[in-house]
């Protein structure tokens, strides 16, 4: 009787005993080193998005330079900006529209927390977006710098692979 | 509403469908929706819808200092900060009958331009991108990026400056920042000529814009558009020349304008502008007066007489106004901020009906639009 | 073709360039801030020159209040307060002067349960700002829309209603502008509470 929940149940099972290592581990590989955004500006920290992708910060270095217009394309999403009660709903549909395995990147303090439009009784925007789907790798700064947006992209990569492809500098 | 016979005639020409642009849509730069009734390829009606981004900048004017207000206003346009917040703290020194010192007002005026410069070569940038192009982009960003170098030098920012304080500007501009400056500006003006040969002289682009979402200067009048909008429409308004503020009195410059009213007006008034500020910046470093960069006795805690108080700039976008009404307590009553994108995104609806929507995807991309500073 | 025919250098391109109509009265010169600071007529703040001449009002040929304002310290040139039913009115004759809609805006005063509603307009050609305001009670805000007079009113009218629920008469689609289309709150008012 195969089913797929016994199927399920059985790689379940002898997960700690078999592994599909070297598989995993070219996936993880190929998919950190060809990370595809979306293209999905929202507010001021867009703008040091474009620059991390335009002429002296060249994300392309990176393999994160082929910003797909379309959710279906795409499998990061960088949130840049501020998501406001309105455009909650869209936010959400964009990522669900995503396919899998995808993963999001909250830029700026606005994505994380609502950054400097924090008030008591305010009634637009939505307080991070990680109250709205789960986020990997969260750059604070107002904006941060397209290097942030870098090192953020770096820290996804250790995530998927597991281990830091470039060496971190250590401030003097 | 689809007239039955309409469609009993099977796609008679009164057919209609909706298409939805945005809220996330690369053409229309950030988060602007629009609502377009089609017939085919042509636009019958083109509803913007916005608020996609509305961050309650005016709410928030009422809940706090003015000082504590101030980060908030380079994140209006976050494009070109200096002027929004060069409205903001004149509004208040217009209240409070500040003197600002003229070294400061000197460097407002040079910080200004610069940044005028960086929003239009961003401008520049997504619009060419809009168009297909990308390479543009490129340049326009190492353009963009020496000016940012300049900026950051002195501000410590790249884009949300802050650096206009009531009063004056944060610190003092060093030699380095004016020795980078004036090598900037004989830098960029070769870079200029370049574009000119590289882009603006393209047959392509030529025909994307020419005879293009043509504005008329009336219906610019009627809604309010400012900016290069109404300067491609051959009117010569500009808040620089003509409620001249800060020190713009003082300099040699011309206000570019074009009579074809199309797309390539608005684009070839951008170009120019970027020569006018670059012309401005070098005067303004010629005569860059020695003295403080902050006005004496500005009280610590700033408490406006009641009354209603205006101040209005000239933002890469057009005309940008603020509103204080206080009532002399520490916290103004009301804090209304006029920003240019909205008057001109509203004649939007009316210039591009029975367009084609590529062709109004250009005449959208000409209106330089952010959408932050439609929403505030 | 394309380049920008460029209207001849500086001053003759606005009229009034430099100095602007207005202010000129200001320049009844501050005794105390001596030199320093030429460009700026800003008045001393010491002793308020009590005898301040009005400022000349660049509107006095229309038929409504409009009283001169002394640009220097407001920020604008022109001043009317008129009744609720006038501002058709005065749209309407502010436009045969060619000016154009700046903005409008709400302020609520809710101490004197009054609606302020603000009219700005602009000058496209020259140094002329115009302030149209009236008031309306706060419980029942409603005013007649100008919008065809002014077109652009079209979306400050939705704005100002979204902030402040005064509702327009006449508007042709008075739906939620900035907020959630299912919005029935208007956040600046004073008694807003979330
Ligand atoms: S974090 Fe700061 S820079 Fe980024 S979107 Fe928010 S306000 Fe703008």
């Amino acid at each position: 009787m195969e089913t797929p929940e016994s199927n399920a149940q059985l790689l379940s099972d002898c997960a700690p005993y078999v592994k599909f290592a070297k598989l995993d581990e070219m996936l993880a590989l190929g998919r950190a080193n060809s990370l595809w955004p979306l293209t999905f500006g929202l507010a001021c920290c867009a703008i040091e998005m474009m620059a991390a992708g335009a002429s002296r910060f060249d994300i392309s270095r990176f393999g994160a330079e082929v910003f797909r217009p379309s959710p279906r394309q795409a499998d990061l999403m960088i949130v840049a900006g501020t998501v406001n009660k309105k455009m909650a709903a869209a936010v959400k549909t964009l990522y669900d529209q995503m396919p899998e395995p995808k993963w999001v990147i909250a830029m700026g303090n606005c994505a994380i927390s609502g950054g400097p439009f924090v008030f008591p009784g305010q009634y637009a925007v939505v307080e991070g977006v990680d109250k709205l789907f789960p986020v990997d790798v969260f750059i604070p700064g107002c904006p941060p710098r397209p290097e942030a947006l870098i090192e953020g992209l770096l820290k996804l990569e250790e995530k998927l692979t597991g281990k830091r492809r470039w060496p971190t500098v250590k401030p003097e | 509403m689809i007239a039955k016979d309409a469609i009993l005639s099977n796609g008679g020409a009164n057919e209609t469908f909706v298409l939805n642009l945005g809220p996330q849509h690369p053409a229309t730069h950030g988060v602007l929706r629009v609502k377009m009734t089609m017939d085919g390829e042509y636009i019958v009606r083109a509803e913007p819808v916005c608020g996609y981004i509305h961050r309650m900048q005016e709410k928030m004017g009422e809940n706090r200092t003015y000082a504590q207000f101030l980060p908030n206003t380079s994140r209006i346009d976050y494009l070109s900060a200096m002027t929004y917040t060069h409205g903001f703290v004149g509004a208040v020194e217009r209240a409070l009958k500040l003197q600002v010192p003229p070294r400061a007002e000197y460097i407002r005026v040079i910080t200004s331009e610069m940044n005028r410069i960086s929003s239009h070569l961003v401008w520049w940038g997504a619009f060419l991108l809009d168009l297909g192009g990308f390479t543009p982009l490129l340049y326009a960003f190492d353009d963009r990026e020496k000016i940012l170098d300049l900026l950051e030098s002195i501000t410590g920012s790249r884009l949300t400056y802050s650096y206009f304080r009531i009063g004056g500007v944060y610190n003092d501009v060093d030699d380095q920042f004016l020795k980078g400056t004036r090598e900037f500006v004989a830098q960029m003006r070769p870079r200029l000529k370049m574009y000119r040969a590289l882009v603006t002289d393209n047959i392509i682009l030529r025909k994307r814009l020419i005879d293009i979402g043509p504005i008329s200067k009336e219906m610019c009048r009627k809604y309010g558009a400012t900016g290069p909008v109404i300067r491609g429409s051959g009117v010569t308004y500009d808040v620089r020349r003509v409620e001249p503020y800060s020190v713009y009195s003082e300099f040699d410059f011309v206000i570019p304008t074009c009579e074809e009213t199309d797309s390539m007006a608005r684009y070839a008034v951008r170009m120019e502008e970027m020569v006018q500020s670059l012309r401005i910046i070098e005067q303004a470093l010629d005569k860059l007066p020695a003295g403080p960069v902050m006005a004496e006795k500005v009280p610590r805690v700033l408490k406006l007489p009641a009354g209603d108080y205006c101040y209005a700039t000239e933002a890469a976008r057009g005309r940008f106004a603020v509103r204080i009404v206080s009532d002399g307590k520490e916290i103004p009553y009301r804090v209304k901020l006029r920003t240019p994108s909205l008057s001109n995104l509203s004649l939007f609806e009316e210039a591009s009906a029975g367009m084609l929507l590529p062709d109004a995807l250009a005449l959208m991309g000409s209106l330089d639009l952010v959408i932050p500073d439609i929403d505030r | 073709m394309t380049t920008p025919n460029e209207p001849q250098p500086k001053v003759d391109s606005a009229p009034s360039a430099s100095p602007p109509a207005v202010p000129a009265p200001t320049a009844v010169v501050p005794p105390k801030p001596v030199a320093a600071t030429a460009p700026r007529p800003a008045a001393p703040a010491q002793p308020p020159p009590p005898p301040a001449p009005p400022a000349p009002n660049p509107l006095a040929h229309l038929p409504l209040p409009f009283k001169g304002v002394d640009y220097a310290a407001k920020g604008y040139h022109a001043d009317a307060t008129v009744s609720p039913d006038q501002v058709i009115a005065a749209a309407e004759v502010l436009d045969k002067e060619g000016l154009s809609l700046d903005t409008i805006t709400g302020v609520d005063w809710m101490a004197e349960g009054q609606m302020e509603v603000v009219y700005d307009y602009f000058h496209p050609a020259k140094a002329l700002r115009v302030v149209v305001r009236t008031r309306i009670p706060r419980d029942n805000p409603e005013i007649a829309s100008i919008h065809k007079v002014f077109p652009g009113a079209n979306w400050h009218e939705r704005e100002t209603h979204d902030f402040f629920g005064i509702r327009f008469l006449g508007h042709p689609n008075l739906t939620p502008f900035l907020l959630p289309e299912d919005a029935d709150f208007h956040p600046l008012r004073k008694d807003y509470a979330p």
